[in-house]
């Protein structure tokens, strides 16, 4: 199969996913109990009746669900996402406003992981059965099994409460003043405790990964014939047995990416980190329904792309496998 | 308090006695940014279609109202310069102060006050506020006539902090749907004494000084920066390590202890009074048993206000005993507190025939809670009404809509609420109580399902009472009547607090508080 | 990795066992893997607390017995008070059996969805595995977290509902797993002989290929309870939890508010969530290695 074939297909594919998942959420969500001109009016502190009546009218809420539900995907069809009804914007626009604070959040958790995850699995996978190696396994199973939020409230309370050296919300500080350079930084002291906590669920999966391609590599006899050629064990330990361990790397990493919003919403919560977690939740109980479906789409459509790049550089690192023959 | 009714004429007196009361012995200081903590975001930043305490706050340092009040709930120029109501109580005549403009540099008209007074009455949520204005006239540009159905006492409030911005005609009135302009958000421009400058959505708004305020020499810092942090640990921390130096609409009660506790910072619960939060159990009428006045009276004796306010709540509210807050020149004491009396509430309910079962049970009731502040109240009655015999189940729900959707269609027995009186009765307090009110799907009307065509009558009287004397006794006698049959049970207000640091001067100390124009207050330099 | 003399002895007494049968094997495997039986030991130590703790102490945990906010350890209270003076230790005891139940059925729910989905999907060909692979890639695109949001913010946040919303959304690795071991199992010998000779579908599916799938899936549905009880963790700590029902989550969803000032309100059910997802973890890797040796480690 060509790739542009592929691509066609997999696109196809991804479009129908898409719509289903829009059309079903869509339905849940007029479903719900109460509307956005509920959520307006309990923020405005009560509404007259004929005002919320007008917000419904406004938004097209009073009209039959078939009309909306074909409004909205014929707007979609236009690549109109609609328009906040909560937050007075653009849906697309508050998207992009928020994207890149998630974005630097959990790539930077990703690679932090990735790279920790591999230098403990390195340790751990060369003496297999050692009392260092249980202690790696364990120690990078101890952020896998504690709830995400409890280890950002841990580190809060350690970080910002008792020993006062990180800030304990947010992405900037507006306050300080100066170039990129400073204003960089500042972003940075705020991305620590977050992305620390969000790579702490990662690192578990990376370590094991990396300790089961060592492992596997290092009994594998063309090791052991490049040891019996003299090659230092660096070289042999990093040119063959992380190269062998970087297709599985890859798979994961474009695993976890498609949790992106999903897997943010606790951490966002917890830091008050102004991404789209933060955003998602906010809109849920908001019932703004054209900013839910807005993320729900996004995430969807993260996943799709995230699936199919991932297969695309799988087939770039290893060219025995062809793409779209895997399980 | 002196009647209303008569014509008053407040020119420069009434705004040097602005002035004096609250200029302090030291001189203000010029410049500096007053860094500022909010909990929440707002939807948009024009309180003329918007209301609410997030958009009311940076709103009133935008635009400029016609009145303002004092911390006495006294009237007093602002944009108005002075202001006087016909003996029929059915006009009132604005003068606008001269030279004022736009932060654009527009000059503010009357028709600007029109347009505003109309928009107001078309879009903003509570309609009772402008309902009886028919008709604004300019016969000149800074005269604003402004014509009644009925005598309506309640429009020196609806001029006042958020409640009626003046918005420039030449910018809302270009035919878009005001509720959903994009300036509401962006290029903000207003008459107020800060300027918009910025509105990062969950993360800050910044303003700065308006050069051309129509009051000479004001304000006093250079620029607001509000900083919009969610969590309440946050913002304790951040205004403890001086980050931020104000902070408002606190109401967590362990973080409220804990910033008491710092000698740094000031901590008070001034400045809520027009607001007016109310934390009430509201019981379902429509139903049995909560119908039964009987009922509503036991469980009243039967919840400990005290351990609620001390315990639950550290000291944190006030009590309030009916539905106007303590706050209120209209506030009444002098009614049954339905202090805690479990033997009474058992022998009520034994009297009115509600019979133990085997297991000590007399009947179940669900409770609900709309806010997050009032969860601990909804989970304390599961084990406090098990006392008088009242299987409780909390029914959360998950998120607002799902809570008003529920309480607004009369499908609860009990449910916690948190309710605003927003200035005047008219607009905050009558919504509760008329049978005329019973709307379902609105939430925050009379939602009780409560009729009593006396109550009706005396809250329409109170409504178009010119004279304050007057007005107040005609609202004791309601809230005499009401604390009797117990349409809801009154418990506390919502324990709203601004803390700020001692480098502030002139802090907002007036019945609107942070919702007013902060152009007296100041920073002392570190 | 049997290094002292007593795993020696163990493992003597298997190789006799080893003949006998494959489970035996597997369970020698098993216990010999400390880290394994240490988190059985730990899993065994919360499970019979939380089924007998109740009973043992028996202050009920919704109960105001004390000043809100007393700390572990003060006026007699071992976890200290909560925000309402209930007794936290009280109510630590009473959540596990509801952290514990939900992780369980939601784990259940969704291995009967994966299976049967995956099941299918491997055995028979054509349009059956076509439709169920678009529903299974449905599922997939689905954002987890947020769609059970939804869920729960839609018909409420009661257990069972919260239960149900995790079991929806986390079946897809047991489907994918399960299908690939049909697929492989379909093709077998003893599969193909079974069937000509007239066994039907369904029992061909439970009675022959199942059993042999087993181990692999069993490894995930293991790591699944301890994925839904973080799950269930992380929905109410965003307030979508039963106030009815005490669970461990549901403590921390109310003691939220109070972190910096009552810390313990909120670590100490998150340190039980966190030992028993950890023992959780543990066996589920013992299980894995002794279940799957050839696929150790993968």
């Amino acid at each position: 199969m060509s790739v542009l074939t592929l691509l066609v297909r997999r696109g196809g594919n991804g479009l129908a996913l898409l719509l289903a998942v829009l059309v079903l959420n869509f339905t849940l969500i007029h479903n719900a109990p109460g509307d956005v001109a509920d959520t307006i009016a309990g923020d405005m502190g009560g509404a007259d009746a004929e005002v919320m009546a007008q917000i419904r009218r406004d938004y097209g809420l009073d009209r039959p669900f078939h009309e909306q539900l074909l409004a909205y995907v014929g707007k979609l069809a236009r690549g109109d996402l609609g328009y906040s009804f909560f937050f007075n914007q653009p849906v697309t626009e508050l998207l992009l406003e928020r994207l890149p604070a998630t974005l630097l959040l959990v790539l930077s958790a990703q690679v932090l992981a990735i790279m920790l995850g591999t230098v403990l699995g390195v340790i751990a996978a060369r003496h297999p059965n050692g009392l260092l190696s249980h202690g790696v396994t364990i120690f990078a199973l101890l952020g896998f099994s504690a709830p995400v939020f409890w280890t950002g409230i841990m580190l809060i309370i350690l970080f910002c409460s008792i020993f006062p050296v990180f800030p304990v919300a947010g992405m900037i500080d507006v306050t300080v003043e100066g170039g990129w350079f400073v204003k960089t930084l500042d972003v940075l002291y705020h991305l620590f405790l977050p992305m620390v906590t969000l790579a702490s669920i990662f690192l578990a999966l990376y370590s094991r990964l990396a300790r089961a391609s060592m492992l596997d590599v290092l009994g594998t006899d063309y090791v052991r014939t490049a040891q019996a050629k003299g090659l230092s064990e660096f070289q042999v330990v990093y040119k063959h047995a992380l190269r062998n361990a970087l297709g599985p790397v890859v798979t994961l990493a474009g695993l976890q990416f498609s949790g992106i919003v999903s897997g943010a919403v606790l951490v966002e919560t917890v830091f008050s980190w102004p991404g789209l977690g933060t955003l998602a939740f906010q809109s849920i109980t908001a019932r703004d329904a054209p900013m839910v479906l807005g993320i729900l789409f996004f995430s969807s459509l993260v996943v799709i792309v995230a699936n199919l790049v991932t297969d695309l550089v799988y087939s770039l690192i290893d060219p025995r496998i062809r793409i779209g023959h895997r399980g | 308090m002196r009647p209303i009714r008569k014509t008053f004429r407040y020119a420069a007196i009434a705004m040097l006695a602005v002035a004096a009361s609250s200029v302090s012995a030291e001189e203000p200081t010029r410049g500096g940014t007053l860094i500022w903590s909010m909990g929440g975001t707002p939807r948009h930043l024009n309180p003329a279609v918007q209301s609410g305490i997030w958009t009311g706050q940076p709103g009133a340092q935008l635009f400029a109202t016609p009145l303002r009040f004092d911390e006495n709930w006294n009237p007093h120029p602002y944009l108005a310069r002075e202001w006087d109501i016909s003996d029929d109580g059915l006009t009132v005549t604005l003068k606008l102060v001269e030279g004022a403009t736009f932060h654009d540099g527009h000059p503010i008209t009357s028709s600007d006050v029109a347009f505003s007074i109309m928009t107001v009455k078309a879009n903003h949520p509570f309609k009772t506020m402008m309902a009886p204005v028919e008709s604004v006239e300019t016969p000149d540009d800074l005269t604003a006539v402004i014509k009644l159905s009925k005598p309506h006492p309640a429009l020196l409030l609806a001029m006042s902090s958020q409640l009626l911005s003046i918005i420039p005609e030449h910018i809302y009135g270009d035919g878009q749907d005001p509720k959903s302009h994009p300036r509401n958000s962006e290029d903000v421009v207003g008459s107020g004494p800060f300027k918009f400058v910025e509105f990062k959505r969950d993360q800050h708004i910044i303003l700065e000084r308006n050069e051309n305020f129509f009051i000479e020499g004001r304000p006093y810092v250079d620029r607001i920066i509000m900083r919009i942090i969610k969590d309440p640990s946050s913002r304790t921390i951040a205004v403890e390590k001086g980050e931020t130096l104000l902070a408002t609409f606190e109401a967590n009660p362990r973080e409220l202890a804990r910033m008491k506790e710092n000698d740094q910072l000031v901590v008070t619960d001034q400045g809520y009074a027009a607001i007016g939060p109310l934390v009430w159990l509201a019981f379902n009428h429509q139903r049995e048993p909560t119908s039964d006045p009987a009922v509503r009276r036991a469980i009243a004796y039967a919840v400990d206000r005290n351990f609620i306010i001390n315990a639950l709540l550290l000291g944190a509210p006030t009590e309030a005993r009916t539905g106007f807050h303590p706050g209120s020149i209209f506030y009444e004491p002098d009614v049954e507190p339905y202090d805690l009396d479990i033997d009474k509430a058992n022998q009520l309910l034994d009297e009115a025939g509600y019979e133990r079962g085997a297991d000590g049970m007399r009947f179940p009731l669900t409770v609900d809670f709309g806010s997050a502040f009032t969860r601990p109240h909804a989970e304390y009655l599961k084990p406090q009404l098990k006392k008088i015999g009242i299987d409780m189940t909390v029914r959360a729900s998950p998120d607002f809509p799902s809570w008003a959707k529920r309480v607004s269609n009369h499908e609860f027995d009990l449910t916690w609420d948190v309710v605003f009186n927003w200035g005047d009765p008219v607009i905050g307090v009558h919504r509760t109580y008329l049978s005329t009110n019973i709307k379902k799907g609105v939430i925050w009307s009379n939602t009780q399902g409560y009729a009593n065509p006396k109550v009706d009558e005396m809250l329409d009287l109170g409504g178009r009472e010119l004279d304050a004397e007057k007005r107040r006794a005609i609202y004791s006698d309601v809230q005499k009547l009401l604390a009797d049959e117990l349409p809801v049970y009154w418990v506390h207000t919502l324990p709203y607090h601004t803390v700020y640091s001692k480098r502030i001067g002139n802090p907002p100390k007036t019945i609107w508080g942070t919702s007013s124009p902060l152009d007296e207050i100041y920073v002392r330099p570190e | 990795m049997a290094t002292d003399s007593a795993a020696v002895l163990d493992g003597d007494r298997l190789e006799v066992a080893k003949a006998r049968h494959p489970l035996a094997e597997a369970a020698g495997m098993f216990f010999r893997n400390h880290t394994a039986v240490a988190g059985l030991v730990t899993l065994a130590i919360i499970v019979v607390g939380s089924l007998v703790g109740p009973y043992v102490y028996t202050v009920d945990p919704y109960e105001m017995v004390w000043a809100p906010f007393s700390e572990p350890g003060a006026d007699g209270f071992v976890f200290g008070t909560d925000y309402l003076g209930r007794d936290l230790f009280a109510g630590v005891v009473n959540g596990g059996r509801v952290t514990l139940a939900v992780g369980l059925s939601a784990a259940l729910l969704s291995v009967f969805i994966g299976v049967s989905i995956g099941a299918l999907s491997g055995y028979y060909r054509g349009w059956v595995e076509e439709a169920l692979m678009r529903i299974t890639e449905f599922f997939q695109v689905l954002p987890t977290l947020l769609f059970s949001m939804v869920l729960v913010a839609l018909f409420g946040a009661s257990l069972a509902m919260v239960t149900f919303a995790i079991g929806i959304v986390s079946w897809t690795a047991v489907a994918r797993v399960t299908r690939s071991e049909f697929l492989r199992l379909r093709e077998m010998e003893y599969v193909t002989s079974s069937r000509s000779s007239g066994a039907r579908d369904l029992g061909l599916m439970l009675i022959v290929i199942l059993p042999n799938a087993l181990p692999p899936i069993v490894v995930q549905a293991a790591l699944m309870v301890g994925s839904a009880i973080l799950f269930e963790a992380g929905l109410s700590f965003l307030g979508l939890s039963d106030p009815n029902v005490v669970s461990w989550g549901q403590i921390i969803g109310s003691n939220r508010p109070y972190i910096l000032d009552a810390g313990w309100t909120v670590a100490l059910p998150g340190f039980f969530i966190f030992v028993t997802v950890l023992a959780i973890s543990l066996v589920g890797d013992g299980l894995n290695d002794a279940l799957n040796p050839k696929l150790r480690e993968r």
